[in-house]
Order: C-alpha cells, then structure tokens, then sequence
C-alpha cells in the first residue's frame, strides 16, 4: 500500500515532467485550472503517465470526470499495490 | 415549429407562459411545460414525435436498470444496448441514406437508400440522452425514477431542436426545484429578444448577402461561377457572421426561455471570434457539442498507446459528421482536427508568443475558410471555391456584384462585426460604476429591446428570407 506522501511525491514528478515546469506543486485540491497548460488534450499525456508511473489503469468515466488531484490520488490509492 | 416565427412569438409562447405560471405547483408546471414541448415538437414532426416519446422511454427505463447498481453486469450490458439504441437510431434517420451511398460508390452496388425522413432535433435530443446514461453509468448523477420528469428534460421545447445540448446533471436539481424570480424574467426576456434580432435582423440578412455571392446548393452555387478572389474572401467573412448570429441567437433564446422557465442553461457561445487560436475557438463557439465530445468521446479507450491521436480523430471526425452526413462536414471535422494538431505540436506558450493580430488574422483565416468547406456541399464546387480563394477563379481580383454588396450592407456588416464583439458587455460593466450611467443603460435596454422586437416583428411580418438552419443537424 502507498503512503499518501509517496503519491503526492511522485504525482508531483509526473506533473513536473509531463507539463515541463520544475515549479509545479500539486495537493489534492489543485485542479486543471491551477495549470497553465492542462487542457483536455495533455490530460491525456498525463493520465497515461500517472498509469505508467503506478501501473495502475483509470476507468474512462474516471478520467472524464476527475475534479481534482484528490480524486486522481484516491483512485491510485486504491490500485496501486 | 421555430423560434423566429410570429405564430411562436406571439400565440404560441404567450399561451405557454399563461398556462405555466397561472399553475403554482412545480409538478403541474412540469406538466405544462412537457405538453407545450409535445405540441411544438409535433407541429413540425407529428409521426416523429411518438419516436421522441419511445426513445423517452426506452432509456428513461434503461437509466433506472443502471442506476440499480452502475458496477454491475448488468449496467454494463444496459449501457451497451443504449449506446447501440441511440446512435443505432441517429444511424438510420440521419446517415442510413450517406451510407447507402457510400457502399455504392466502393462497391459499385445499386441498393435503394431507405428515403427516411430526418427527425428535427434528433442529434440535439440524443446527445443529451446519451449524457444522461453514460452520467448515470459513471455514477455522476442518480438515476431519474419519474418519467415525466425525465420526458421533460428530453422534450424541453426551449433547447430541444436547435440546442444548446444541455445535461442532465446540469438541470436535474432544477427540475424539482426552481424559481422564476423578477430578475429571471427580465433577463430571460431580454436574452429572447436579443436572440430573436440576432436571427431576424442581422443573421436572415447576412444569409441574404451569403446567397447573392455564392448562391446555395439548390442552383448549383451560381454566384460561385462568377465571383472575384475579393468577393470569395468577402462572401466567406459574410458567412462567418452568419453562422454566428443565426446559431448564438438561437442559443440566446433557449437560454431566455429556459431562464424564464427558471431553468439556467449553460452558455454556448463566447464571442468566439475574438479567439487568438484554433483551440481557443473550440472553446468558445458550440460550447455544449465541444465539451460533449471531450468528456463522452475523446477518452474512449479504444486506442491504446495512440489514444491521444486516436481520440482526436474520433472527435473531429464524429464533429464533422454531427454537422450533416455529408463528406464535406467531415473533411471540415478533420480540417480543426488537423490546426489543433499543429497548435498541440507548436505548444501553448509558444502560440502565445505569436503577436496579437497575427494571431487573430491566422485564427479568423482558418475558421473563414473553413466555412467554405462546410457551406459549399459537393467536391466540385469546394475545388472552384479553393482556386477562386486563391485567386485562379479566372473573375478577376474583385467584380461589381462585391463593390456593390459592400457598399449597400456597410452599415449591416460593421454592426454584425461590433456585435461579435463583446463591446455591448464592457459597456455595461462600466454603466456599472456610475448610478445615473446605470440608469441611462437600463432605460437604453428597455428602448433597444422593445425596437429590436418591433423590427423583428415587423420583417417576420414581411416573410423576408427566414431559413432554419438545423434541419440537418
């Protein structure tokens, strides 16, 4: 089981490598608004780096309807071993 | 029946309102509002109605099985019989005859095209369909257990033949519970009337313009055989106007009615025109088919490794195919397709970087002609557009009939242009600041909304050029 820190550590190199921005800081709160460039077609980039990072696979309704880095944190949470 | 119609403004609507809001309980009103959505839905269609009613039903029963248990078996196989239900039936009244066609020319076949009639409003009613159930499905909403009141988001006469394609989860809280306060009706009645000029004042004479440049499908494209590189240009801009104002003044009176209904539907147009890119305007115009596609369509995970390629094509195709089930509907889908490509690979910031009217010019050119691609309807006369635009016409670089259409509709075309602006807005919000500009704005609303009525009223009176555009959609 992943610690909650060690999601939000590595969701924030994610973040940082997809959106190529070292200031990035993610929380559970933040969401496609709080960054420049997350638009609906780099949610796809990052969607397919999060399952890369944590072997994990997110459902269609879950990548459609996420709301914020919580939601994205809780699912892989429960996924991830 | 239509919106930019006296017998709708003036019999038809009125009679509505007395009805609704001579009834004080919500559950009547609903009542009133579905049978008024009945009639004017089978004014224009009184057998496709009953094919309203059934797809109702059909997922209004589908929506209770998935929303029993969304992880279920079960729910999964009721989401595929209503994902085959309801683009099945879009398949076969709007495309059956595109696809006879089609299979004809590649397979040198002579089958008959079933010759169904299209139903009015069946991609706008559909759509919102299919958002409740994948909603319901994903867990986003809880399953509707009445069937009025489901019937009634469905049929709700305000957006149900020309959009804006509203959700369910958008609405369900005010279909139990809403209010027409004083500030509803005012606002939702100047936004009609707002909606109703855009249409009858503005969009019926840019149309006007449109046809004496061009000419339409019906003769072939006449005007194409003889307009000059200026007048293609110039007859592109026309119909660009055009298409905005007949298409945000209809979303403008949904909008209107819905908030004198005590409904608030979400915008569907943001003066797109002021867009410095490709993707932006995608933002801005058609609000509710874009974000449609976003969430029902572009993370469909059917394509692997390639989904981000493989979702856009799907979404521009399908954008494309919405429009009409016509090859050049879909070749204009790809044609944005292809500028967000270029947009993706050239990066947010670095578009941003582009100087502002270059990045206007670039965003108006693209969008202008691809216009062209969606009016002109066969491939012949797209490839006399395309030589015309680029100045092979063989009619010279401008004619009489351009001088001539520029110098009549001066006035016509600069306000069309300031309106697509959002001048009006910024007006107002510094009318804002003062009490007696306030005043001097609202009492100018009152004057212009009450002339911009009259106007109207009177050219519908005339039965001036008043084509509605979504029979294909």
């Amino acid at each position: 089981m992943l610690s909650e820190k060690e999601i939000y550590a590595r969701l924030n190199e994610v973040f940082r490598d997809v959106f190529d921005d070292d200031g990035i800081t993610v929380n559970a709160k933040t969401v496609a608004d709080d960054i420049e460039d997350w638009d609906s077609m780099m949610h796809i980039t990052l969607i397919g780096a999060v399952e890369d990072e944590f072997g994990v696979r997110f459902k269609m309704g879950e990548v459609s309807t996420m709301k914020n880095v919580g939601e994205m944190a809780n699912i892989i949470a429960s996924r991830a071993k | 029946m239509v919106f930019a119609d006296l017998f709708f403004l003036y019999f038809f609507l009125p009679l509505c309102l007395v009805c609704y809001f001579a009834t004080k309980k919500l559950k009547y009103r609903n009542w009133v509002l579905i049978v008024f959505s009945l009639v004017f839905y089978a004014w224009g269609e009184p057998l496709w109605v009953l094919l309203l009613l059934f797809s109702a039903m059909v997922n209004w029963l589908i929506g209770l099985l998935i929303g029993q248990n969304n992880e279920s078996v079960g729910a999964k196989i009721a989401l595929a019989v209503a994902l085959v239900y309801n683009i099945g039936a879009l398949g076969v009244f709007k495309y059956s005859e595109f696809i006879v066609e089609n299979i004809n020319a590649l397979a040198g076949t002579a089958f008959k095209a079933p010759g169904v009639t299209l139903p009015i409003g069946i991609s706008f009613y559909t759509f919102q369909i299919l958002s409740y159930v994948i909603d319901v499905y994903w867990g986003k909403v809880p399953a509707q257990k009445s069937f009025y009141k489901f019937l009634m988001y469905i049929s709700l006469f305000p957006q149900l033949v020309a959009g804006p394609i509203v959700r369910y989860a958008d609405i369900a809280a005010e279909i139990d519970n809403r209010r027409t306060k004083l500030t509803d009706l005012s606002e939702g009645f100047s936004r009609l009337i707002v909606g109703v000029a855009k249409k009858v004042i503005v969009a019926n004479n840019l149309n006007t313009i449109v046809l004496s440049m061009f000419g339409e499908a019906s003769d072939g494209y006449l005007g194409l055989k003889t307009v000059s590189t200026v007048g293609t240009w110039y007859g592109l801009a026309v119909i660009a106007l055009w298409y905005y104002f007949d298409f945000s003044g209809y979303s403008d009176i949904a909008i209107g009615l819905g908030r004198i209904f005590g409904f608030h539907f979400n915008e569907n147009f943001n003066y797109p025109y002021i867009s410095k890119s490709i993707t932006e305007f995608w933002q801005r115009w058609h609000i509710s088919l874009g974000s449609f596609f976003r969430d029902y369509l572009l993370y469909v995970p059917i394509f692997g490794k390639r989904r981000k390629y493989g979702g856009l094509f799907l979404v521009w195709f399908c954008t494309g195919l919405w429009h009409g089930a016509s090859w050049n509907f879909i070749l204009w889908g790809l044609y944005y397709g292809l500028f967000i490509v270029i947009e993706m690979k050239i990066g947010k910031k670095r578009m941003k970087k582009m100087p502002a009217v270059l990045a206007h010019l670039y965003t108006l050119a693209v969008i202008c002609i691809g216009y062209g691609i969606f009016y002109f309807e066969d491939m012949k006369a797209i490839g006399r557009f395309f030589k015309s635009l680029a100045g092979f016409g063989g009619n010279g670089f401008i004619d009489a009939v351009t001088k001539t259409s520029i110098t009549n509709n001066l006035f016509l075309l600069l306000a069309a242009v300031i309106l697509s602006t959002p001048v009006i807005g910024k007006i107002k919000e510094l009318g804002k600041k003062s009490v007696g500009a306030c005043a001097v704005l609202s009492t100018a609303q009152i004057v212009c909304n009450a002339a911009m009525l009259i106007i109207s009223s009177l050219l519908l009176l005339n039965n001036t050029n008043n084509p509605f555009l979504y029979f294909r959609f």
